[in-house]
C-alpha cells in the first residue's frame, strides 16, 4: 500500500514512552498486574483454609510478610487508579438519559464513587462486627 | 521580535535521502501559528519545504503534523504555545510522501468502507419521487448524532491512535465515528450494512480506549466515545443474532 | 459505488464477525468489580488484617470458612476473584499486542484460558468447602 517512493515508519514496541499521555495508558493497563498477584493470594488462601487450621494460619502469616504487603498495597493504589479511569470512561461509553435528558457525567462519575465507599462500609461492617 | 527554533523533519524521496531534520530559526509574535512559521520557512528561508494547507481556519482539517510528537493543526497552534524549540513531523502512522505530505488514502479507504451517507432504500421505490421529499427530523433526534457530526476528516484521530499505527487495517476513530453517526440518524435506515464492518476484528473491536483521538480532535467529536459505544452495539447485534437463532 | 480496496472485499473471512464481545463483556463486569469491590477486599484482606491494625481474630479459621463456604462466600468469589481474572486477562492480551509481544492467537489462549482454569479452581474449592 505504501507507494515506491514512500517513508512508512514501522511503529516500535516502545511507542508509549514517547507521549505522556500514552505512559497514562500504560499504567492503566498495568494496573492489573499487582491485581493478579493479589487474586492468586486469595486462591492460595482458598486451598489453605481447605487444608486445615494450620495452613489457614500459615497463609494469615505469608500475608503478614512485608514484601507480600508492599505488593498488596501496590495493588490497592492501582485498584483505586483503575476506578479512578474506569468511572471516566463509564458516562462515555454508556451515556444514560433519565426522563428525557442526558445525565451529566459528572454525576454519574459521583455515583460510581458512592458505591465503593458502601462497598467500604460494608466490609467494614463484615469484619470488624463482634469484635 | 524574538525568534524561535523551529526542527522540521524533511524528507526528499527524489534526492534518495532517508528523512532528517533541519532546523530554521523563525521570528514570532503572539499571533503566529506553526502554518504561519511554515509558511515563513517556505518564502523566506527555504523554498524546498513541502506540506498542505488551505483554509487557515481549523475548517478544512489539511495542515496537520506532529508538532512535538501531538498530531495538531498548524493553523490551530501558535509557536507562544511552546517553551524550547518546536518539532515538527509528518502525521504518524501515514506513509510521507514529502517532508510534511502523507498519503491520506489509507485513511479515506477506511471512510468509505463503513458508507458514511444516509442510506434509506425506500426512497428509491419511484424515480419520480425520489428528491421531492423532504426528511423531517426533530431537534431532539438530531440530537442524538450531532456531537458526532463535527468530523472535519483532519486524520489527527489516525495518527493519535497506536491502535492504527500497529494495525493500518484498524478502521480507526473517523471512520468508525461516521458510522456510529449515520447509525444514529433517525432518516438513516443503513445499520446494518454498517454493523458489518464494525464488528470485525478491524473495526471497533481493535479499539482499546487509549483516547488519545479525542483529546487531540478540534472538533472535540470525542471519536473514543463513538466507537465504544459502536462496541456495546455490535454486542448487542451479537445477542440478537444468537436469539435469532 | 466503493473502490476495489481489501476493506471492501465481502468475503466471509474478511466480513468475519469477532468473538471480542464475549471477552470485552466479561472485561467490563470485571472492570466494574476491580473498581467496586475488589479495593475494599484487598484494605481489610491484605493490608489493614496483616498489619494488625484490624484484629487478626477478623479471619480466624472458623470465622473465615463460615464466611467464605457460604452464599455471600459464592458472590465473593464470583465478584472478587473471577471477574477480576477475567478482566486482567482482557488487559494483558491487549497489553501483549501494544508491545508487539507473542502471537495475537495464542495470547488469547493463554491469557482467557488462564483467567478460566484460574476461576475454575476458585469454584471448585468453594465446592469441596461446602460440602
Amino acid at each position: 500500500m505504501a507507494k515506491q517512493t514512500s517513508y512508512f515508519p514501522e511503529l516500535k514496541r516502545n511507542w508509549w514512552l514517547k507521549h505522556p499521555y500514552f505512559k497514562k495508558y500504560m499504567a492503566r493497563e498495568a494496573t492489573v498486574l499487582p491485581l493478579v498477584f493479589f487474586l492468586v493470594c486469595l486462591l492460595v488462601g482458598l486451598f489453605s483454609l481447605l487444608q486445615g487450621a494450620e495452613s489457614w494460619q500459615g497463609w494469615l502469616r505469608f500475608m503478614q510478610n512485608p514484601l507480600v504487603i508492599a505488593v498488596n498495597a501496590l495493588a490497592f493504589i492501582a485498584s483505586l487508579f483503575h476506578a479512578w479511569t474506569f468511572f471516566q470512561l463509564f458516562p462515555r461509553v454508556m451515556p444514560l438519559r433519565v426522563g428525557g435528558r442526558a445525565l451529566p457525567p459528572n454525576l454519574m462519575v459521583l455515583g460510581q464513587w458512592f458505591g465503593v465507599v458502601v462497598v467500604m462500609i460494608l466490609a467494614a461492617w463484615i469484619f470488624m462486627r463482634g469484635l | 521580535m524574538m525568534t524561535k527554533k523551529l526542527s522540521i523533519q524533511r524528507y526528499l524521496p527524489e534526492q534518495g535521502n532517508a528523512p532528517y531534520w533541519q532546523d530554521f530559526d523563525v521570528p514570532f509574535d503572539d499571533s503566529t501559528s506553526i502554518l504561519d512559521a511554515l509558511n515563513y520557512v517556505k518564502e523566506e528561508l527555504d523554498g524546498s519545504l513541502t506540506y498542505r494547507w488551505s483554509c487557515r481556519m481549523a475548517i478544512c482539517g489539511s495542515c496537520g503534523v506532529m508538532i512535538n510528537n501531538t498530531p495538531k493543526l498548524g493553523c490551530n497552534s501558535f509557536l507562544r504555545e511552546y517553551e524550547g524549540p518546536v518539532k515538527i513531523a509528518p502525521l504518524a502512522h501515514f506513509p510521507v510522501e514529502k517532508d510534511l505530505i502523507v498519503d491520506m488514502e489509507p485513511f479515506l479507504d477506511h471512510l468509505a468502507a463503513v458508507q458514511p451517507y444516509l442510506i434509506d432504500d425506500s426512497r428509491l421505490i419511484d424515480d419520480n419521487e425520489e428528491g421531492t421529499q423532504t426528511y423531517k427530523q426533530t431537534p431532539a433526534q438530531m440530537e442524538k448524532y450531532k456531537q458526532f457530526a463535527g468530523c472535519i476528516n483532519c486524520g489527527l484521530c489516525y495518527s493519535a491512535c497506536p491502535q492504527f499505527g500497529l494495525n493500518p487495517e484498524f478502521l480507526g476513530p473517523a471512520a468508525l465515528t461516521l458510522a456510529h453517526r449515520y447509525n444514529l440518524d433517525s432518516r438513516d435506515q443503513g445499520k446494518k450494512q454498517r454493523m458489518a464492518q464494525m464488528s470485525r476484528e478491524e473495526g471497533v473491536w481493535s479499539c482499546t480506549f487509549v483516547g488519545f483521538c479525542s483529546a487531540v480532535c478540534p472538533k472535540n467529536v470525542d471519536p473514543a466515545a463513538a466507537v465504544n459505544q459502536g462496541k456495546v452495539e455490535s454486542a448487542k447485534d451479537m445477542l440478537i443474532g444468537i436469539f435469532k437463532g | 459505488m466503493n473502490k476495489g480496496t481489501s476493506l471492501n472485499n465481502d468475503t466471509s473471512e474478511n466480513m468475519k464477525r469477532s468473538d471480542e464481545p464475549i471477552w470485552w463483556g466479561l472485561f467490563s463486569a470485571g472492570g466494574v468489580c476491580f473498581a467496586v469491590f475488589v479495593p475494599a477486599a484487598i484494605l481489610f484482606i491484605a493490608l489493614l488484617i496483616p498489619a494488625g491494625i484490624i484484629a487478626p481474630e477478623a479471619l480466624s479459621f472458623d470465622r473465615a470458612r463460615s464466611m467464605l463456604f457460604s452464599l455471600p462466600g459464592l458472590i465473593f468469589i464470583g465478584v472478587v476473584i473471577c471477574l477480576p481474572l477475567f478482566h486482567a486477562a482482557h488487559r494483558i492480551r491487549h497489553g501483549l499486542h501494544d508491545l508487539k509481544l507473542g502471537k495475537e492467537h495464542l495470547n488469547k489462549r493463554v491469557t482467557y484460558g488462564g483467567a478460566a482454569l484460574l476461576s475454575a479452581l476458585a469454584l471448585v474449592g468453594f465446592a469441596v468447602g461446602i460440602l
